[in-house]
């Protein structure tokens, strides 16, 4: 599909949701969205929302800055496949020919978008970590991080049309919703057949009390220095001393320590806490690039050239089994004196 | 049964370096490697193989001469047939383009020898895009099943298969139609030391070249530059964050440390609630 | 069942392992290389310099296959360090300037491989990534094949030869030494490439292109005045640099190998060489100084051994990769003679002893055996004689206004002080021997 410009540029966000939950990062894609209107002249920011019985759920995209709502409603389109969603969210693409279509970078979203730029013949841009506007040509300028993190690339889609990103959960802010925002909503039939969907879903297994650790605002994460997998009780008593979730480095997963929900980096999940603490933790880029975005690290490892130290605003050198229950001591020493701030 | 795996050569993304001063990546001295998970699908497949009781498992990469070093080792872990499809046209292709030319690929095979099912490692290492495998599916026409991480089933008489996927709620048990392409992670079966009479088999071994005209045509306005939507505009070495000061308690005692870890900690103002959940999706 | 059937094993694709692979290729032989590195030479690392004479024996037209050289040694002796000062004595010839030359500045990492895909090209299989955990041996203990890690990684050859490097496992249980090295007779070297772009390189070292290079061992205060040498070579754009001392000097002196290289590289005359230069790789090897006394018996029933397996290594002319490649080849030549008689024992395989013994390479380690127990027995020889002779040096040289009689008078007390002219004399006596053999 190539750049014959429709009037209007529409900036089109898709919101994912499952079991009429919707997934937070279709928010942040709103947000960025609306920052990027404010630097292409004329634009418009809208949602597309495919689902089953989804529709209540538009009013909450204008809370966050759509004008405008796409839902498609279909009993196919109940649970995620990839045929059914493909089809229908790339028919309304043709139709509309948006300017600019993100789409969060979770699992659906990964397996979706790539097929949905395929079918309409454009390119994408995948786990970006900023978006603008390229201020001379007027176009997307994507940046994502390639070979593990080792280097920046920032990626244009000239001619083709949509320009299409994927972005990962947790590295745009949330923005405030806008409880009085309305906008309009548009149903969108689409009628496949049940029969001609190749894959059905037999079960979902779900997972014990599945960790979401990409919104949590504190994370204690171990790594190979842990040890071990008991050593993880120790940091979940810190955890939980401090409100906040265990996570885990790539090392620690593949050995199955740890489960890989708990995985934080380049092949596991992207967090921003307020706080997290990095216990036995070297630091290689690859699990950098999952957490360097958090407000304040906090290292300990034995090593005082690990890498991590040079990305920590406090390092410490020391053992963690030591430094650790002291720490443990002291913050449920400070609750119990009833200090109601940490 | 007929497999058919993708893979991609990659530099050893752990060992790679940066010149700061062109941005560009030191390729010289870094390690080149077969896709992590590329491997984990391959030996998906030859397992797949071996359970059904025989059959062919073909490996292809579009890449540079050098990838050939990639399939050889494929070759050991237990493939049968190996094709390096390289051409100065495929260069600089983006990931439309790729999947432009790995479905055409799969589709000339497919004519000579009916495929089951094709295979791709989640993503690769240096892209980290995640995108060719689903690209190909779309192209082929096929089900397209991501994050697989185990094969429950795989009936060749009935056509179907039974996959399990891996999504952020657990795991989802997923009924396909044959063909079917799994983008796998690498739980989906762990990669085995190679006997040692495959690794003198591979040695001797030669993948077949494939160019961009023969024996397939593939279109020269899909392929390489000319069929890439994206570019890379520039690329630079990221910002690094810097960092704060770095004590140690063997100089400072553990009081010392401990005292200052709490005051770094308050800087992050943490309320002391309930463990954050945030909302599942 | 199909046994894994050659006519000969080679353990190790380092210089000796390809050598004896490519001579025994070309006279015909099925022969599998079975090296435990994720490539040939990935597991090794030398200073160094490469003598070529040895590679032009066992591959004639080496020269057009375009090996991948570093530098050409136009430019080489020794820098003798105190610890504010230096000697320097070093060769430059027009007559080194002819190509092929006859020592090269070399890289293992480019080397090896290149060496390894000529033998390849010859008809051996290299198989990499396997390590051979054991010798298998019949009723009667001769050798008939290797083990592997690998599963169904048995092979079955007439004729095994080892050249499995310094850690000399299969050595030991074929039975031809005794034990592994003791910390005494086994040296530990490290080395850093410190990358510098060619035309900087070039500046600092006088070398007009290139086609020149520099090989310089150092003595005295890089290793603390104790036995042993640092390096300091130039390839094509960098500086390879590195210190070695026997195991046994580390251990008795506490001193780590890396605080050894800082410090040499921190020394006031080295270190504006290495100014502005990047630390591209570091890495440390073992080397074995077993001298010729200590080496192992080098064949046995079914086996021969070869290289630093077999501890061929000249330390003070700083030759081990070319005693490799010759004694390879011979092993390779014996290995094809075995098959055309059909025999594979000892009291035939000996002839590759034989050969070695007519060669430089038994010829000089016989020379030289005591060399490393001299070093042992007179721990003081390097650090004293290379601070007198640069003390003296700096009083010769600044004796002006003097009378240049108290000037010599000084030099000789200073001799007196220090080693006494009979410590001296008997110096020289221990020296000559050493050097006689």
């Amino acid at each position: 599909m190539n750049a014959e410009q429709p009037v209007v540029p529409r900036i089109w966000v898709f919101v994912e949701q499952q079991e009429r939950q919707v997934h937070p990062v279709s928010w942040e894609l709103l947000g960025a969205a609306k920052r990027l209107s404010a630097d292409l002249p004329g634009s418009v920011v809208e949602a597309v929302l495919p689902g089953h019985q989804i529709a209540d759920l538009a009013p909450q995209a204008f809370h966050y800055g759509a004008s405008r709502v796409y839902v498609i409603d279909s009993p196919v389109l109940e649970i995620y496949r990839n045929l059914p969603y493909a089809v229908a969210v790339s028919q309304l693409v043709m139709q509309y020919r948006p300017e600019i279509f993100l789409i969060g970078a979770t699992t659906l979203g990964r397996d979706l978008a790539g097929s949905i730029a395929t079918r309409v013949g454009t390119g994408l841009t995948a786990d970006c970590t900023e978006l603008a506007i390229d201020p001379a040509q007027h176009i997307l300028a994507a940046t994502r991080p390639t070979f593990g993190g080792n280097l920046m690339a920032t990626i244009l889609c000239r001619r083709h049309r949509p320009q299409m990103a994927t972005v990962r959960p947790r590295v745009l802010p949330m923005p405030d919703p806008m409880p009085d925002a309305t906008g309009e909503v548009i149903t969108v039939p689409f009628d496949m057949r049940e029969e001609d969907v190749p894959v059905k879903r037999l079960r979902l297994i779900r997972a014990e009390e599945q960790p979401n650790i990409e919104y949590a605002d504190v994370l204690v994460a171990g790594g190979r220095g842990v040890g071990g997998p008991e050593g993880f009780a120790l940091l979940e008593e810190l955890a939980n001393a401090l409100g906040g979730m265990v996570a885990a480095s790539r090392p620690v997963v593949d050995a199955g320590w740890m489960d890989a929900g708990r995985q934080v980096g380049q092949t596991g999940k992207t967090v921003r806490p307020k706080l997290y603490i990095a216990a036995g933790i070297s630091g290689a880029v690859q699990h950098r690039v999952g957490m360097s975005g958090a407000d304040v690290i906090l290292a300990i490892n034995t090593d005082p050239n690990a890498p991590i130290f040079q990305i920590a605003t406090l390092g410490i050198v020391g053992d963690l089994y030591e430094v650790i229950p002291a720490l443990i001591r002291q913050v449920k020493g400070q609750a119990q004196d009833g200090q109601a701030h940490l | 049964m007929h497999a058919v795996v993708a893979i991609k050569q990659v530099p050893d993304t752990s060992n790679v370096r940066i010149d700061p001063e062109t941005g560009t990546l030191i390729r010289e001295g870094v390690p080149a490697i077969v896709n992590p998970y590329d491997l984990h699908a391959v030996e998906a497949a030859v397992q797949l193989k071996e359970r059904v009781g025989g059959g062919q498992v073909t490996v292809i990469t579009m890449g540079p001469p050098k990838a050939a070093e990639a399939l050889i080792e494929c070759i050991e872990q237990g493939a049968d047939r190996a094709i390096l499809i390289s051409d100065r046209k495929f260069g600089g292709a983006d990931t439309l383009a790729t999947s432009y030319v790995l479905a055409r690929a799969i589709e000339t095979i497919n004519a000579e020898l009916p495929v089951d099912i094709i295979l791709f490692g989640k993503q690769a290492i240096d892209g980290d895009t995640a995108q060719v495998g689903p690209g190909v599916a779309t192209r082929l026409n096929i089900p397209l099943i991501t994050y697989a991480i185990a094969i429950e089933e795989f009936d060749l008489e009935s056509r179907t298969a039974i996959v399990h996927r891996r999504i952020e709620q657990g795991v989802e048990v997923l009924q396909t139609s044959l063909p079917v392409l799994l983008t796998v992670e690498k739980e989906i079966a762990p990669v085995r030391h190679a006997p040692l009479p495959r690794l003198i088999a591979a040695a001797r071994y030669q993948p077949e070249v494939w160019s961009a005209t023969a024996p397939v045509v593939f279109d020269p306005q899909q392929i390489g530059l000319k069929g890439s939507p994206t570019v890379v505009g520039k690329a630079f070495t990221p910002e690094q964050r810097s960092g704060g000061e770095v004590i140690s308690v063997a100089d400072l005692g553990l009081n010392a440390v401990v005292a200052r870890a709490l005051a770094v900690i308050e800087q992050a103002h943490v309320r002391n609630l309930q463990p954050e959940t945030g909302v599942v999706s | 069942m199909g046994r894994l059937t050659f006519d000969a094993i080679v353990v190790g694709a380092g210089p000796a392992g390809v050598a004896a692979a490519l001579t025994m290729a070309r006279g015909g032989l099925k022969v599998i290389i079975i090296e435990r590195g994720r490539f040939a030479g990935a597991k090794n690392l030398f200073g160094g310099v490469f003598y070529t004479h040895a590679l032009a024996d066992v591959l004639p037209d080496y020269w057009e296959r375009k090996p991948p050289f570093e530098r050409p040694v136009t430019e080489q002796g020794y820098w003798m360090l105190s610890p504010d000062s230096v000697i320097r004595v070093m060769h430059k010839s027009e007559r080194y300037r002819k190509e092929p030359a006859d020592a090269y500045t070399v890289l293992r990492a480019r080397f090896d491989p290149w060496f390894a895909e000529q033998a390849v090209q010859a008809g051996a299989l290299l198989i990499t990534r396997t390590t051979v955990t054991r010798l298998l041996k019949d009723e009667r203990g001769r050798v008939i094949g290797v083990d592997t890690d690998r599963p169904e990684g048995s092979v079955y050859a007439p004729v095994v030869i080892i050249a499995e490097g310094v850690n000399n496992l299969l050595t030991r249980q074929a039975g031809l030494i005794a034990s592994d090295l003791p910390p005494t007779h086994v040296a530990l070297a490290v080395k850093e490439y410190v990358n510098l772009p060619a035309k900087e390189l070039q500046a600092r070292f006088g070398l007009s292109g290139p086609r020149e290079g520099v090989a310089i061992d150092v003595f005295g205060d890089v290793t603390l005045g104790l036995p042993g040498t640092g390096f300091i070579y130039t390839d094509q754009s960098g500086i390879s640099i590195g210190v070695g001392m026997l195991l046994d000097e580390f251990i008795t002196h506490r001193l780590r190998p890396y605080q050894v290289l800082e410090r040499f590289k921190n020394h006031p005359v080295v270190r504006p060489y290495l100014e502005g230069g990047e630390v591209r790789e570091y890495g440390a090897h073992l080397i074995p100084e077993m001298g010729y006394d200590r080496m192992p018996k080098l064949a046995g029933d079914g086996v021969m051994v070869a290289g630093d397996a077999a501890g061929m290594v000249d330390a003070l002319h700083r030759e081990g990769t070319n005693l490799a490649i010759t004694a390879g080849k011979a092993a390779g030549e014996t290995a094809l003679a075995a098959h055309q008689q059909g025999d594979f024992s000892a009291a035939f395989l000996n002839r590759y002893r034989r050969t070695l013994e007519d060669s430089f390479v038994l010829k000089d380690m016989k020379q030289y055996r005591r060399m490393t127990d001299f070093l042992e027995s007179s721990p003081q020889f390097m650090g004293t004689y290379v601070n007198l002779l640069n003390e003296a040096a700096l009083r010769y040289f600044t004796a002006h206004g003097i009378p240049k009689r108290e000037m010599e008078h000084d030099i000789l007390k200073m001799v007196r002080e220090r080693r006494s002219f009979t410590g001296v004399a008997w110096d020289m006596l221990k020296l000559m021997r050493a050097m006689r053999g």
